[in-house]
């Protein structure tokens, strides 16, 4: 290696490229010493690291720039001496290749440097480096084989010499891109191809174009101002909030309010108006993609173009408008509905459709669907929350029909009382409604089951079943009488502020929570807002409580979006609120359509398109299928089966289900769709599985709601609420049931949808229904374990159930086989046979029955729907 | 079994725990913001005693001066209606039949301070709502419990003992609901409820295969789970979150239901006398039952005397003699409580809190200066002896006892009027302060909170509430 080198002192060409190589035998021989190597890396990780090393380190980005430009330039002429090797090019070529070559290895040594003086890591950086390393061994290469040709006259090695050459210029070409992608971040090229433009940016809306004014040294109009502050908060909602805002205070720094912002952090301020380069924030931002200070610390980096935004901002003296916060910065869904144009695909159903496009962009090939038997359970629990009996199986398996599937889903909607009973929990947990709880004992809160059970029951198209329980009746003024606790209460929890965040969180996907106490900081909803809404639920107009402090101030009464239609303020509440559901049901009002067909696909794939399926403003996975569902259902008259029968008929629909390892990543907002996520059966539903396979869960006495009579429910409420408001102080217990009669015939056992909560339905997840819940824990837990390992219920009824089982099935194999068939819709494979045989023996005992039982309930093949 | 167990804790503890401090899908909207603050912990465990009715601070831990029965006695002369006695804690005085908890009283701190929200009409639920959410009620999310918020940051101490105890609370009781609306983890999650143990001395039930059913066929049952799932097609659902928590908390019951650290349960297993003092009633054989229950590593227990309206502390006629009693059932367990862990040295790792929703006096409904309701008819000349005693609900000055886990030791906290209104006249303490306090001995930082609904949700309202630090340390020698 250092015979060429050497050589070249003697020409004169070689002058220039001594001294460097000077500089390079200097530091070769303590490069090489493994003790000063540790005693570098030593310093490195003190905070200040020596000078020298430092300083010629930070020479290598300055360095790299010969051997990029000298090689390639040596390369390209090469071309031009194809034809003659002794061109009067050949000594151009020859001193760029020789200084060329020798800067790459000067330049390898200081990015090596570099690379250990200072925080980098990570891929592009390993590629950086050997790429470079490779191009300078491949330039002294190069050199050797020229000096064959010149010195030795060897001209056979010309060929390996223009072969290596060009070589070296890929390399070094490499080499340098992945450097440039070091300093200046990966997206530096592509970010400013026109398809590739930033998001955030786009959201914002910005309307002037900053970069025209890059260099017009005129003041910023108003407008100018408040957009550019619009399109830089947008940047810092989108990049910074995360680790910066009232949630996370990372180094002290909030990006989310203007006081914040100029405050700074821990290590003072970030940003000095009119001056970038002196703005701490504007250095983080910029530091080489892999520095430990640069910023965004996690996740994307800022794009060029967002960085130009900020340092134009800054040096524009960062104006911040007081009235800009009336900008938004947060996503913001359409409140319009929108019918997008059916996408062409081979497939029939609009659905599938979308998904299909929605796979084709993500390159994700139809799997094929599931059989037979895993479409009828799943249809089975997703409609009417019952698994299919063997006879029902049978049959299904034995239609021969080619449609099938959508004859049985259309059949499962026509069940009216089985379905009604599956959905009464859902909807008993989104307008939370209960049998008992607070509220009840002082007559401060309202059943409505009667009324629901009914709206369920003969599918009530959904505007009507918003109208009636918006503008109710006496029968569906639960949901917006809220719950009268006794007692002061928070002003952001008068039942009319609880009503106007309940029909905004159930029937909107709105969270109007935080803005009922204060300006919400995760919206640009406004306390005004929120009292403007509750005002149309009250019989006056409500006084402004900030954070539960009068204010002694007053809204107007009006709509969330003024658009959807005006509210006289002067009339009584029951005229206010007929004008709101008016306005609100109104087809222009897609949310609330977005909204309910968000929440059904929810019910039946395990996951919404929009997740969480309480704040709407969050992107779905597929803006089209949502909006084309939305304006379906609309154009179907509001009709829940009918949204059900087209999803549950869906290919889309009938795909494996897919499951998920964390939890967390449900709501993930990357989430890519792939088919139905796997849950767990629901409390009612597990137990009503048990009550039809096994044995019932509850006694009849215990039905609470009867269907089949619900005027005897509404009396018994009447009866009750009188006697307890008699009693103002004398709180008795009133637990006793009334005698029930005889179970309607239709009724083989009592759901588990019409009781009362109990423990046992806790510990499986029935929410305590004093607010609104939207959403079922999927997840097994140890406090459910127990319940269901000792607990009382499940251990009596599985026993009582060996008892009966035992004489109906004496058979061991027989009792078993039944037992998987009406449990798992299969028969026992041989080795599960076995165990289950080993435990019962030839005559099964009712203690063996009752742990056989005991352990299918809880299987997860049982408990899943898969 | 022994040996399945141990291996078991070896192989998973770390992994439950893990997994217990992960989100569930619901509680996904649960980024968990907390800054990872330094605080050296104080305590690993909390025992809350709760006097649940509302306990009369003049009868009990700050008495005042006492006033004899006789017939047409004037209430308002009726501060007290039992002589003091001095405690072990110089200038510290309670009222009688306290006086084996006086005899430990040089053991912890009383605060005789704590002021009870304002709430309007007096309610026991929602102040006890308070009490243990440090959030009044109504809430738009579902508050959890002070326990839950103890689970869900710091899991349990041993995986198989769950980490929030509710001892001696029947739920099946007048405003059964109210309460429930409180015995919750709320939004943090089932996972992080409460532990249920109405009856202490059913408790050994709670814990062990159901009842008749032998350890041998509890074995094979479970095994018999464990081959059928091992046995079955459903392997190809791959490592779902749904059915490995179902299988991982199978395998945690399975281990509680048959560990040796379910004898905790068993209060058959202490020694007579010592059982004997206890035994005062559920409260008293409650309070065996958490120091039990330390010994195998627990983290957070509740112990009540149970509210039911009209029972209990929650004197509305013939307080006097009621205290009597009620004073006997707490007396002696919670002074033994105190003195078994002091014994065992475990006093320094667990804090003890001794607390009620607020206070009652003869006369005072709620506060001096916020009209509220008068609910008690009390006349103004006592000719009957049910006329005798604090029947009225009052909520500016309630005592608080607290032992262990930091806590000074002999020290006395604010201070209430002599005269009537008794309340607060030195350094009232709130809630969120008790709470904060409670936090601080366990190291959980102030600012802990969790975004629910894309909102954070603090540990106390807007994380504001500050830790008493002159609670803790050594009081100075005078």
């Amino acid at each position: 290696m250092n015979k060429p080198i050497t050589n070249l002192f003697t020409t004169k060409k070689g002058c220039m490229l001594t001294g460097m190589l000077f500089m390079l035998s200097l530091l070769h021989p303590l490069l090489l010493s493994d003790g000063y190597a540790a005693g570098l890396q030593e310093v490195a990780e003190e905070a200040q690291p020596f000078w020298l090393w430092q300083f010629l380190g930070r020479l290598h980005p300055l360095a790299v720039h010969f051997p990029v430009s000298l090689l390639l330039l040596a390369a390209v002429l090469e071309l031009f001496t194809f034809k003659n090797y002794r061109s009067s090019l050949r000594p151009g070529i020859n001193l760029l290749v020789y200084i060329g070559a020798s800067t790459a290895i000067i330049a390898a040594v200081l990015g090596w440097l570099l690379s250990t003086q200072e925080e980098y890591g990570g891929d592009t950086l390993a590629i950086h480096q050997w790429s470079g390393y490779a191009t300078a061994f491949l330039g002294v290469i190069t050199l050797a084989f020229l000096f064959l040709v010149e010195r030795k006259k060897q001209q056979t090695f010309v060929k390996p010499y223009r072969s290596i050459l060009f070589f070296t210029a890929f390399g070094v070409s490499v080499a340098g891109h992945f450097g440039a992608s070091l300093t200046h971040g990966n997206e530096y090229l592509t970010s400013v191809l026109p398809w590739n433009q930033d998001n955030a940016l786009a959201q914002s809306g910005s309307k002037f174009n900053f970069v025209s004014l890059r260099n017009d040294t005129t003041k910023l109009s108003e407008a100018q101002e408040l957009d550019l502050n619009g399109q830089i908060r947008a940047i810092f909602a989108h990049n910074c909030y995360s680790c910066h805002s009232a949630e996370k205070i990372k180094g002290e720094l909030r990006l989310d309010k203007k006081r914040m912002v100029f405050k700074g952090g821990k290590s003072g301020e970030v940003i000095v108006p009119g001056n970038s380069g002196k703005s701490e924030l504007m250095r983080r931002i910029t530091l080489p993609h892999n520095h430990k200070e640069v910023m965004p610390g996690k996740g994307k980096k800022l794009s060029e173009h967002e960085i130009d935004v900020i340092k134009f901002w800054i040096d524009k003296g960062a104006p911040w408008p007081d009235v800009a916060d009336g900008q938004s910065v947060f996503r913001v869904a359409k409140l319009e509905p929108r019918m997008p144009a059916l996408p062409a695909s081979k497939l029939q159903s609009p659905i599938d459709a979308f998904v299909d496009s929605y796979f084709k962009k993500k390159k994700t090939a139809w799997p094929e669907v599931v059989d037979d038997k895993t479409y009828l359970r799943r249809i089975y629990l997703d409609i009417i929350g019952l698994v299919p009996t063997p006879e029902e199986q049978q049959a299904f398996l034995q239609d021969t029909r080619p449609d099938k599937r959508a004859i049985w889903v259309k059949q499962l909607l026509n069940r009216e009382d089985d379905y009604a009973m599956h959905w009464l929990t859902f909807w008993n947990d989104a307008l939370r409604n209960d049998y008992t709880g607070t509220g009840y004992i002082t007559g401060g809160r309202y059943d409505i089951t009667s009324w629901l059970y009914k709206a369920i029951k003969t599918n009530t198209p959904y505007n009507q079943f918003v109208k009636e329980l918006i503008s109710p009746t006496d029968d569906s003024k639960g949901f917006v009488a809220g719950i009268k606790w006794r007692g002061t209460i928070n002003a952001s929890q008068r039942t009319e502020m609880q009503a106007a965040q309940n029909v905004a969180q159930v029937f909107l996907g709105l969270n109007l929570k935080c803005a009922s106490c204060h300006d919400s900081f995760i919206s640009d909803w406004k306390l005004t807002d929120a009292y403007a809404f509750a005002n149309i639920f009250a019989d006056t107009t409500l006084e402004i409580n900030r954070c539960d402090k009068p204010t002694g101030k007053f809204a107007s009464t009006r709509i969330l979006w003024e658009e959807l239609g005006t509210i006289d303020s002067t009339a009584i509440s029951a005229v206010k609120l007929q004008q709101l559901a008016e306005n609100l049901t109104k087809p222009a009002n897609g949310r609330l359509y977005r909204t309910i067909v968000n929440r059904i696909w929810a019910q039946l794939m395990g996951r919404g398109i929009v997740e969480p399926v309480d704040a709407m403003d969050n992107e779905p996975w597929s803006q089209d299928l949502l909006d084309w569902m939305a304006s379906d259902f609309v154009k179907n008259n509001y009709n829940i089966k009918e949204l059900i029968y087209q999803i549950a008929t869906s290919k889309t629909y009938q795909l494996p289900s897919v499951g998920i390892k964390d939890a967390n990543s449900l709501i993930a907002q990357d989430f890519e769709f792939k088919g139905m996520l796997r849950r767990r059966m629901t409390a009612e539903q597990f137990s009503d599985a048990i009550s039809s396979i096994i044995e019932p869960v509850f006694a009849d006495t215990a039905l609470h709601f009867d269907p089949y009579n619900p005027d005897k429910h509404k009396k018994v409420k009447d009866s009750k609420k009188k006697k307890e408001q008699k009693k103002v102080v004398k709180l008795v217990n009133d637990s006793k049931e009334e005698p029930a009669n005889a179970l309607h015939p239709n009724m083989t056992f009592v759901r588990a949808s019409l009781v009362k909560n109990n423990s046992f339905l806790t510990a499986l997840g029935r929410p305590n229904r004093e607010t609104v819940s939207t959403g079922r824990d999927s997840r097994a837990n140890l406090l459910q374990a127990l319940e269901l390992t000792n607990g009382e219920r499940l251990n009596e009824v599985l026993q009582r159930g060996a008892e009966t089982w035992k004489q109906k099935y004496p058979g061991t194999d027989e009792l078993i086989n039944e037992l998987y068939r009406r449990a798992l819709g299969r028969k026992p494979q041989p080795k599960e046979l076995k165990v289950a045989k080993d435990v019962l023996g030839e005559k099964p005992t009712t203690e063996g029955i009752q742990d056989l039982f005991w352990a299918m309930t809880l299987h997860p093949e049982f408990q899943l729907i898969y | 079994m022994n040996w399945n167990r141990r291996e078991f804790l070896k192989r998973t503890s770390a992994a439950t725990l893990a997994a217990m401090a992960a989100g569930a899908p619901m509680t996904s909207f649960l980024s968990s913001c907390n800054k990872k603050k330094t605080i050296t912990s104080k305590a690993d465990t909390i025992i809350l005693l709760w006097m649940a009715g509302g306990m009369a601070h003049t009868e009990t831990f700050d008495p005042k001066k006492y006033t004899p029965f006789e017939k047409g006695l004037e209430s308002n002369r009726v501060l007290s209606t039992f002589p003091s006695f001095p405690t072990s804690l110089d200038g510290v005085s309670f009222s009688e039949g306290l006086q084996s908890i006086g005899s430990v009283m040089d053991k912890g701190t009383i605060i005789r301070s704590y002021v009870a929200a304002d709430l309007g009409h007096i309610l026991h639920s929602r102040h006890q709502y308070h009490w243990h959410t440090g959030y009044e009620p109504p809430q738009t999310v579902a508050a959890p419990h002070i326990g839950a918020w103890i689970a869900k940051e710091l899991g349990p101490m041993n995986p198989v003992i769950p980490a929030f105890i509710d001892i001696g609370q029947r739920f099946t009781v007048g405003e059964g609901e109210e309460l429930k609306a409180f015995h919750t983890a709320g939004f943090l999650g089932n996972e992080f409820g409460p532990f249920l143990i109405p009856d202490p001395s059913q408790g050994l039930d709670s814990v062990r295969p159901p009842v008749g059913m032998s350890s041998k066929r509890f074995e094979r049952r479970n095994q018999l789970y464990n081959d059928l799932i091992s046995q079955s097609p459903v392997g190809e659902f791959g490592s779902d979150y749904q059915k490995e928590s179902l299988k991982r908390s199978m395998e945690q019951a399975y281990i509680l239901l048959n560990s040796p650290e379910a004898k905790a349960f068993d209060l058959s297993q202490e020694p007579k006398e010592i059982y004997d003092i206890y035994n005062t009633g559920r409260f008293g054989l409650g309070c065996l039952m958490a120091r039990r229950l330390t010994e195998q590593g627990a983290r957070f227990i509740s112990v009540t005397t149970e509210y039911e309206p009209f029972m209990g502390w929650d004197t509305h006629e013939n307080g006097h003699t009621r205290l009597k009693d009620m004073k006997k059932q707490i007396d002696g367990p919670v002074a033994q409580l105190i003195k078994d862990l002091e014994r065992t040295g475990r006093l320094d790792r667990t804090m003890v809190i001794l607390a009620s929703e607020f206070s009652r006096d003869m006369l005072m409904e709620g506060r001096p200066g916020a009209k509220v309701l008068d609910q008690v008819d009390q006349p103004d000349v006592i000719q009957d002896i049910k006329n005798y005693g604090m029947h009225r609900h009052f909520t500016d000055g309630c005592s608080i006892l607290m032992f262990g886990g930091g806590i000074k030791k002999g020290y006395a906290y604010g201070k209430t009027a002599d005269e009537r209104p008794c309340k607060t006249i030195e350094k009232p303490i709130k809630i969120d302060q008790i709470h904060q306090t409670i936090y601080h001995a366990l190291g959980i930082a102030e600012d802990a909170h969790y975004v629910v609904e894309e909102r954070p949700f603090y540990t106390t309202p807007d994380g504001l509430g500050k830790p008493v630090m002159e609670l803790f340390g050594q009081p100075e020698k005078a």
